[in-house]
């Protein structure tokens, strides 16, 4: 069995797509009916590296648009692919050149609404789609009418990347941490994503017990304006910026945390809630968007309503008052070999 | 759905409260709670709490109310429906509280016990409540953020009075029935006494969205847990928010998640179904959702059988493609002739209004339903009631007055004097007579319309949507919905009014405005019939003018006279 993968990025990428399209990788890598797998990443920010053995990883393709469309003609020339899998709706139109009826992989905000016209029409031709979570799978069904299977595949999570650790001094230093309690919120601070809860959260600072600061970890265009607003809802001295961080950090940068809060409305799904929770952090997440999977439907963590900041106050005081540290029962439905299993299920439906 | 009292002798020299003034009270209230009653008077006779029943959730007896706690520190009366009751209810699980029954108030109570005032900031549904907390020693009253659930009390300094209605607070007998110069100057000039107004002068409304206590040293200041205005001025900062997905899908969404929760019910659930978007979009959702066929109310005056204003067939058309058990209810001038002193005896203040309601709430009841669905309150919503155009109109006029000089209409003549802001302008749109029409005393009606403005919600569209639904959707649409249901025991339930609604669409709304309602026609799974899409917008009239043959009064509809005519009935 062939499988050709078109992604933005994987291997020396950068965040959650990568993330997701690496554990794709490696999961079809293990499927056993294997034979060839090439993948072809659209950007490399980092050097590559774990690239699973039998795969195929073009560097080239990820040199502009014009190498990518000539490397993908090349593989193409190459091998005869059973099944061709794009990793992203932006993607589509280059994925006609490898096949008329690729399987869809969709994520989160990108296909909520209708957006290249190109790759709207493009949806139909799909053999399947598969969705992070069920909200995004509703939402792209909804607005573009596609009929064909379509699939849940949500991240997967490693609890051993991270873990209730100890807090790591220089870090409490670093960020003024000492003898407080610690709401934290991680994601990229960026004008274009004013939907992941930190307004939310900074506006119920102020009503929340006097040692409890807030810790935003990520950096982004948007950064100022939350500074800016944090000084106005007179929270100034409560909030605090990790900026930019490094990979190797995030794990002990969870456990910081007394809570992790996500008030938000754009999230896909929201790996990042999984992160914290496998780092024993209780985690408050969205009733409306993604995070309300991640969590399963309230089961692995508290659900508010974004739109309420009374909701989001009392849930952040009741989990500091009988919240406790603790990797949740359930988290396993996460697991990568629970992943692994759903995207072997999902390929051998299409190809035998 | 029920009717409450309280009588909370707080002063140390006011007398005992009356079992038989808060038993009076309670009796007035039965019509709004058939099923149970039960009053409560406390050993020392410093409080006594009373409450009638609708059973609609939890129809055992362990629902009645006044209802203790397990722990027997507070005792609730509670009017109305928490429809986020189970969420909340696990919630209060996991920090240990215990339970007796299955009902909402219980959990009302206890959600009092564990997050003190701020509880009502997590209630979602329509209430009006009051509870006895007896570890401090006080009452605490709440009253819904949009007032879909009245509440009203009297404070004469020493004895807190309150109850859901203000003929059973006057029932009670303690209370002067003197009238209000300002709740009928407020009345004449608006079609509806404007809160916290009433018709009655020492009888005063829970303003919607406020709580307050009430302890030994008297009656506390309300804060504010809700603010419209508010909402719609943190949406302008929310756009981002408002374009994540497409207008359809995000209304699809939230409404039929409202309308989910509007259907949770130990008993049927109907629909008013008129033929236009709104009851019909209602209507579509619902039935989709709803486990049994869906039974669909429409009424007919039979004075607009020939006319535009008869939607029966088109309703008809509609039932028949969402597969509803319909019902159309034929309403005659004799009928109402001989309902008429029923109404007024019903009406609890004086409305131009709520004869419409009270015909289709009575078919309801003849069909054996205790709760419906009505789609009040999307005008108000989506932004297509006239006013969303006009006060922004009438506005920009005023500042060129040599226009207005040659109107000849006393409304277009008033506009350079009371148009200049948006709450005079809102009176010239929907006002009934002018201050220098009627005896308006010292009541000032656009200072009183502007203070529904507590911020500035920033928008043309934020303004009068915050207009519409502090004014006339609160003072006239929705007291009109309970008196005229309460009297015929149904509980009409309104999955377009809401706090939490509010909050999930504003940023939409703002975005979007008026389009809203064509993409809110577009939410449901399947098409609405075309009959629907391409009405025209009739209102639900009533034949006022044809019936009782009211003079001429300047008005197309004779409006005036039939306030006239209703004030003379509060006399």
């Amino acid at each position: 069995m062939n499988i050709l993968v078109l992604c933005t990025d994987a291997f020396g990428g950068h965040g959650g797509i990568a993330l997701f399209n690496r554990d794709l990788t490696e999961a079809l890598a293990q499927m056993p009916e294997r034979g060839e797998i090439v993948v072809l990443p659209r950007v490399i920010r980092n050097a590559v590296g774990g690239v699973p053995e039998g795969v195929t990883f073009v560097e080239a393709a990820a040199r502009g648009q014009f190498a990518y469309a000539r490397e993908l003609t090349r593989v193409k020339r190459r091998t005869r692919f059973d099944l061709v899998i794009c990793s992203h709706m932006n993607l589509l139109p280059l994925a006609r050149i490898a096949a008329d009826d690729p399987l869809l992989i969709t994520y989160g905000i990108e296909a909520w609404r209708p957006r290249r016209r190109s790759s709207n029409a493009l949806l139909h031709h799909c053999r399947g789609i598969v969705a992070i979570s069920e909200i995004t799978r509703s939402r792209l069904v909804s607005w573009s009418k596609y009929a064909g299977p379509t699939f849940i595949l949500p991240n997967a999570v490693r609890p051993d990347q991270y873990g209730i650790r100890p807090k790591r001094r220089d870090l409490v230093e670093r960020y003024k941490l000492e003898g407080k309690r610690v709401v934290m919120t991680l994601g990229r601070i960026d004008w274009s994503e004013r939907y992941k809860g930190f307004d939310e959260i900074l506006e119920i600072l102020a009503k929340l017990p006097e040692d409890v600061v807030y810790l935003i970890a990520g950096g982004g265009s948007d950064m100022q304006r939350i500074q800016r607003k944090a000084i106005a809802c007179g929270v100034g001295d409560r909030v605090r910026f990790t900026g930019i961080f490094a990979d190797e950090e995030k794990a002990d940068l969870y456990n910081l945390a007394d809570i992790y809060a996500m008030p938000s409305r754009g999230e896909g799904f929201g790996f990042v809630i999984l992160e914290a929770m496998a780092s024993g952090v209780p985690v408050i997440v969205s009733k409306h968007d993604g995070g309300r999977e991640a969590v399963l439907n309230g089961k692995l963590g508290t659900l508010v309503d974004p739109s309420n900041p009374a909701e989001i106050r009392t849930a952040i005081a009741d989990a500091l008052e009988l919240g406790e540290r603790k990797i949740p029962e359930g988290l396993d439905y996460f697991g990568i070999d629970r992943f692994n299993d759903r995207v072997h299920a999902i390929v051998r439906s299409f190809v035998q | 759905m029920c009717g409450i009292a309280a009588l909370f002798a707080y002063a140390a020299d006011a007398p005992p409260v009356n079992r038989e003034e808060i038993e009076r009270i309670n009796a007035r209230m039965v019509p709004r709670g058939p099923d149970d009653g039960g009053v409560w008077v406390r050993d020392d006779e410093r409080l006594a709490l009373a409450a009638r029943r609708l059973a609609i959730i939890d129809l055992s007896a362990e629902g009645s109310q006044p209802l203790r706690g397990v722990e027997g520190d507070a005792t609730i009366v509670f009017n109305g429906e928490i429809y986020n009751h189970r969420e909340l209810r696990a919630r209060l699980e996991k920090r240990g509280a215990r339970f007796h029954s299955k009902s909402d108030t219980e959990v009302v109570l206890q959600m009092y016990r564990h997050y003190g005032a701020d509880c009502v900031g997590l209630l979602r549904g329509m209430y009006g409540f009051a509870i006895w907390d007896e570890r401090e020693r006080r009452l605490f009253v709440a009253r819904d953020p949009y007032g879909i659930k009245p509440l009203y009390f009297a404070d004469d300094g020493k004895t807190f009075r309150c109850a859901s209605t203000v003929k059973a607070l006057l029932a009670g007998g303690a209370i002067s029935p003197a009238r209000d110069p300002a709740g009928a100057a407020g009345f004449l000039m608006l079609g509806s006494v404007p809160e916290p107004f009433t018709i009655v002068k020492d009888i005063r409304a829970v303003e919607a969205g406020t709580c307050f206590f009430v302890d030994g040293t008297g009656r506390h200041d309300a804060s504010c847990h809700y603010s419209i205005a508010g909402i719609f001025r943190h949406a302008r900062e929310q756009q981002t928010i408002a374009n994540l997905t497409t207008p359809e899908i995000l209304l699809r969404e939230f409404v039929t998640e409202s309308i989910d929760q509007h259907l949770v019910s130990d008993v049927p659930v109907g629909v008013f179904l008129s033929a236009g978007i709104d009851s019909t979009t209602v209507a579509a959702l619902a039935a989709a959702r709803s486990a049994e066929p869906l039974r669909t109310i429409t009424i007919l005056f039979d004075a607009f059988r020939d006319r535009e204003f008869n939607e029966t067939r088109d309703a008809a058309l509609v039932a028949e493609s969402l597969g509803t058990k319909h019902t159309t209810r034929v309403v005659s001038r004799e009928e109402f002739l001989a309902d008429l002193p029923r109404i007024f005896d019903a009406m609890d203040q004086p409305t131009i209004d709520g004869v419409n309601t009270w015909f289709v709430s009575k078919a309801a009841a003849e069909q054996g339903l205790k709760v419906a669905l009505s789609g009040i309150g999307g005008d108000e919503l989506f932004g297509s009631y006239p006013a969303f155009k006009r006060v922004p109109k009438i506005r920009r006029l005023a500042r060129i007055p040599l226009v207005t000089k040659f109107l000849r209409h006393p409304k277009a003549r008033a506009i350079p004097r009371l148009g200049g802001t948006d709450a005079g302008a809102y009176f010239l749109t929907r006002g009934l007579f002018l201050p220098e029409e009627i005896d308006a005393g010292a009541f000032d009606v656009v200072e009183h319309i502007q203070k529904v403005f507590d911020v500035d919600p920033g928008t043309d569209f934020g303004r009068v949507a915050t207009l519409e639904a502090s004014l006339y959707m609160r003072n006239q649409l929705l007291r009109d919905t309970d008196w005229a249901s309460m009297a015929h025991s149904v509980e009409v339930r309104t999955p377009l009014i809401g706090g939490w609604l509010l909050r999930q669409l504003a940023p939409l709304l703002l975005s979007q405005g008026e389009r809203c309602k064509q993409f809110f026609a577009l939410s449901p799974e399947r098409p609405l019939p075309s009959v629907v899409k391409d009405r025209r917008k009739t209102g639900f009239q009533t034949p006022l003018r044809e019936w009782l043959d009211l003079p001429s009064d300047g008005t197309s509809t004779r409006m005036r006279s039939w306030a006239r005519r209703v004030l003379e009935e509060f006399a």
